[in-house]
């Protein structure tokens, strides 16, 4: 440990640094997380490279050492298939589907951009930095941005974007709805924006990431439904034609703030049947697919022309057991004894090849890295039938589990059918199209849930997209009254522990919260969690430098043609 | 042969006043609500309920069709409620494209199909009859979706020899864009040619067993000139009807190839549209074929009365 090292560091902690980055120092220091991780937590903070670097140094770690940029060929126009089309208008704030948020996001961008490896960094930001207990979130804009219009990027037009991302009729609402109301957004100057949050979240910084896919910044006197008819983004490609269910055309954007894209163009045809999809990668026809599965894309894989992109995230299915209605789920011992009989390692063979995380019962994903030691649920037919039996239940019961035919949740469906077998319980599968699955109202607490199928059945299977964060999952799908409670569970304890989580500013006691509220999810079972999947997308052995997104961004500015 | 025209149109306008009632009562009865189609399932029930408001599918029903039809005689076919857009400026294309495909599978499949059928006929019980049945039974019980994987792998993945997409780049000229249908178009052959050529082949065994044929030949005229004078006028009149009828069909009906070869035909359109509940779109498409289905038919008739004096007679009667 040199002593300009020190020096350097114990000035940061004295001028620089909040209560948030000297508990982020205390813990690395105390041994609570690794370098990595350590990496990742300070740029959720905004803490610079040379402050981590300082850091490093000081205790005697190599210092950053950001992997050089692969030199990229330049030239040629990037053919992409996304499937499926976007199913409504492309209005960013209204981003509800695969097809939308990949066709806006391969032109638009946003504060921030999280990593595969959940690392912030920095885009439309250049930096931020919370208050002392991070209910107000300081945001410096990155200068001279232009947007497509020709127009410079200022505080203003990220305020109109953002008040509009926390107004209703927003699709961003899940994400931030919480937390954040128009009001809370606040111009500081011309290139400084603050949010003032309703509640403490240490973690907020994600949620401007591209991973709240509706917040591309879009000019203050931005038009609702001009998106695709005029080029107003700030990405490295301009939107130049689109043609609903059919494709899209991007140009490079000369005036791109990172520099001169490698690219000249992007083409997206866009695809409803994934064997259509596949036999044009395949042809050469294309040269990347945005998001592939492995039931439905089989001869992609192990194929020596493809490249297969993977990206480790939290997309799962829930399997919810209302807790609420007179009947045998309403008995912890029950919805136990039923996430007992699943054999997960043989479920995430079956289902994914093994590209997916075993779940625990819990919104906490092997990536969040939260709640680890406690122990994975495993199957235990034994354990399983003593509890039927403790219920008042020896000989089963019959229960329905309705569903959604999308992707493998229909053979899920079925494994978990069989599965329940053993404790003699007769299921009945109702499976739906993904439609009638979300038809009906769905008014949200207090008055209800509404009447729709996905919210109401005594047990179902529902697809949930990756969080970069937990936050969502703990507040809307878990917590009392949360607006996707499809469970409709309610516990005090539980609740008190989501707002803890999410005020927390050390690891260590972000930690603390997530053990205990799996503990808690573990004994009351509102909901199994059978697994996370990764997020897979495909390619000819032509396209370079590109890198999945666990949210299904498909982000072409840093990538090639060989 | 005016008056038979005037008949037919009549009950064209009749058929599509039905059909539109149909549509109409039909996607009404499609699960779900068009808010909760376009802002998903995790929208709020205030934005779907808002949203179902600004589209006017919250009115009656009689007021929503009576909206719909009035402007769409108009020729307004009004605002696709999924995309925003109009509906024809969608539509137009996606109906051109279906021409386009149509148009070559059948002159592919046409000529293709009655020669098979006729040279069947006229080597009758023997092994050249036996094989053109037999292969067009064989396609026609495989089902489109199977023979097109089939061609798909063959032709495009292993020889390489045809595009595995139907959309053509833009900007293609004639040959190009002729190129890449010819492969969806193979599909349809393999699917409609057994199905036209027994036609084809019952209706020019039926001719070359009729009195007059027997009465030509009793003349001295030769073969070919009975064939192509007497027995082919004749023997085609129920495969025109038979071509007729599979039309509609090809124009709107290929979903699965449409799929299968990425191709932004008018079917791939109006299912999307039934999925998404996109009311306008779902109601105009299938209005809009049935006038092409009804055209054609119509073209069909007066081909057929144009063959068959009879029918012209009959009709002027």
């Amino acid at each position: 440990m040199d002593r300009e090292s020190r020096r350097q560091l114990e000035e940061y902690r004295r001028l620089e640094a909040g209560p948030f980055e000297n508990a982020l120092i205390d813990d690395y220091v105390a041994g609570e997380f690794d370098r990595g991780e350590l990496i990742r937590r300070a740029t959720i903070l905004g803490v610079g490279a040379s402050a981590v670097g300082a850091l490093l140094r000081t205790l005697g770690e190599p210092s950053l050492a950001f992997a050089g940029t692969e030199a990229l060929k330049a030239g040629g126009r990037m053919r992409v298939g996304i499937i499926p089309p976007p199913t409504g208008a492309i209005e960013p704030h209204t981003f509800a589907d695969q097809g939308g948020l990949e066709t806006g996001g391969l032109c638009g961008e946003f504060l921030t951009r999280a990593t595969q490896t959940k690392r912030l960094l920095q885009e439309l930001a250049v930096s931020w930095k919370p208050n002392a207990n991070a209910t107000v979130w300081t945001f410096k804009l990155r200068p001279n941005v232009k947007f497509q219009t020709g127009q410079t990027m200022t505080a203003d037009d990220v305020v109109t974007t953002w008040k509009r991302l926390a107004s209703p009729g927003s699709q961003a609402l899940s994400a931030i709805g919480s937390y954040l109301t128009p009001d809370g957004v606040v111009k500081v100057d011309d290139l400084t924006v603050a949010f003032h949050l309703e509640t403490p979240v240490s973690n907020f910084p994600y949620l401007t990431a591209s991973t709240t896919y509706q917040a591309i910044i879009l000019p203050a006197n931005y038009q609702l439904g001009t998106f695709t008819s005029k080029p107003q983004t700030t990405g490295a490609f301009s939107l130049v034609s689109y043609t609903p269910g059919v494709g899209a055309k991007y140009d490079r954007f000369s005036g791109w703030w990172g520099g001169h894209a490698a690219l000249d163009g992007v083409d997206v045809t866009y695809y409803s049947a994934a064997a259509a999809a596949d036999a044009a990668l395949l042809a050469g026809t294309i040269d990347l697919i945005g998001q592939i599965q492995l039931a439905t894309d089989r001869p992609l894989f192990n194929n020596p022309n493809v490249q297969i992109f993977t990206a480790k995230g939290a997309t799962h299915r829930e399997v919810p057991m209302r807790v609420d209605l007179k009947n045998q789920l309403h008995d912890y011992r029950v919805r136990q004894a039923i996430a007992y009989t699943l054999d997960r390692p043989a479920i995430v063979k079956t289902l994914f090849n093994n590209l997916a995380d075993i779940g625990n019962d819990s919104p906490f994903a092997p990536v969040y890295g939260l709640a680890t030691s406690v122990p994975q649920r495993k199957k235990n037919i034994k354990l399983a039938k003593q509890l039927m039996a403790a219920a008042g239940f020896p000989k089963g019961f019959g229960i329905t589990l309705t569903t959604e035919q999308t992707g493998e949740i229909p053979e899920l469906a079925q494994i978990i059918q069989r599965s329940v077998k053993a404790i003699g319980i007769d299921m009945k599968l109702t499976i739906l199209t993904a439609t009638a699955y979300f038809a009906g109202s769905s008014t949200g607490p207090p008055s209800g849930w509404g009447n729709t199928p996905w919210l109401n059945t005594p047990m179902n299977i529902t697809d949930w997209g990756s969080r970069p964060v937990p936050n969502v999952l703990l507040i809307s799908a878990l917590g009392t009254k949360g607006v996707w409670n499809a469970a409709h569970y309610s516990n005090k304890k539980f609740d008190a522990l989501v707002k803890s989580f999410l005020a927390a500013s050390t690891a260590a006691d972000q930690n603390k919260y997530a053990t205990l509220m799996q503990n808690i999810l573990l004994h009351d079972t509102p909901v199994i969690f059978p697994y996370f999947y990764y997020y897979l997308a495909a390619g000819s052995k032509k396209v370079k430098g590109y890198k999945a997104d666990a949210l299904g961004q498909v982000y072409l500015s840093r990538s090639a043609l060989a | 042969m005016a008056r038979f025209l005037l008949r037919r149109s009549a009950l064209a306008l009749v058929t599509l006043v039905l059909v539109s009632i149909l549509v109409f009562a039909a996607a009404q009865l499609l699960p779900g609500n068009v808010g909760r189609s376009v802002l998903g399932g995790f929208a709020s029930q205030q934005s779907v309920d808002q949203l179902n408001h600004q589209l006017g599918v919250d009115r009656p029903i009689y007021v929503q069709y009576g909206s719909w039809i009035e402007k769409f005689v108009q020729g307004n076919l009004g605002t696709s409620l999924e995309y925003r857009v109009p509906v024809w400026s969608l539509l137009r294309t996606s109906l051109l494209n279906s021409l386009k495909l149509a148009a070559v599978a059948f002159v592919l499949v046409v000529p293709l199909s009655i020669l098979g059928g006729v040279l069947a006929a006229l080597r009758r019980g023997r092994l050249t009859d036996r094989v053109i049945t037999l292969t067009g039974l064989s396609l026609t019980a495989v089902p489109e979706f199977v023979s097109a994987i089939f061609l798909i792998l063959v032709l495009g993945l292993w020889l390489k020899v045809l595009p595995v997409t139907a959309t053509a780049p833009p900007g293609s000229g004639f040959f190009t864009q002729v190129k890449y249908l010819l492969l969806p178009s193979l599909a349809l052959v393999m699917v409609l040619f057994g199905y036209i050529a027994r036609m084809a082949r019952a209706g020019t065994i039926e001719a070359l067993d009729a009195d007059y044929t027997r009465t030509a030949y009793l003349k001295g005229i030769g073969t070919k000139a009975v064939i192509f004078r007497h027995v082919l006028r004749n023997s085609l009149l129920p495969t025109i009807a038979v071509i007729a009828t599979q039309m509609g069909y090809l124009i709107g009906g290929l979903l699965v190839i449409e799929k299968l070869f990425n191709y932004n035909g008018i079917g791939q359109r109006i299912y999307t549209a039934a999925q998404n509940k996109d009311f306008t779109m779902l109601q105009s498409g299938v209005l809009v074929i049935a006038i092409v289905y009804l055209v054609a038919t119509l073209l069909a008739d007066i081909l057929y009365s144009l063959l068959n004096p009879r029918i012209r007679f009959a009709a002027s009667e």
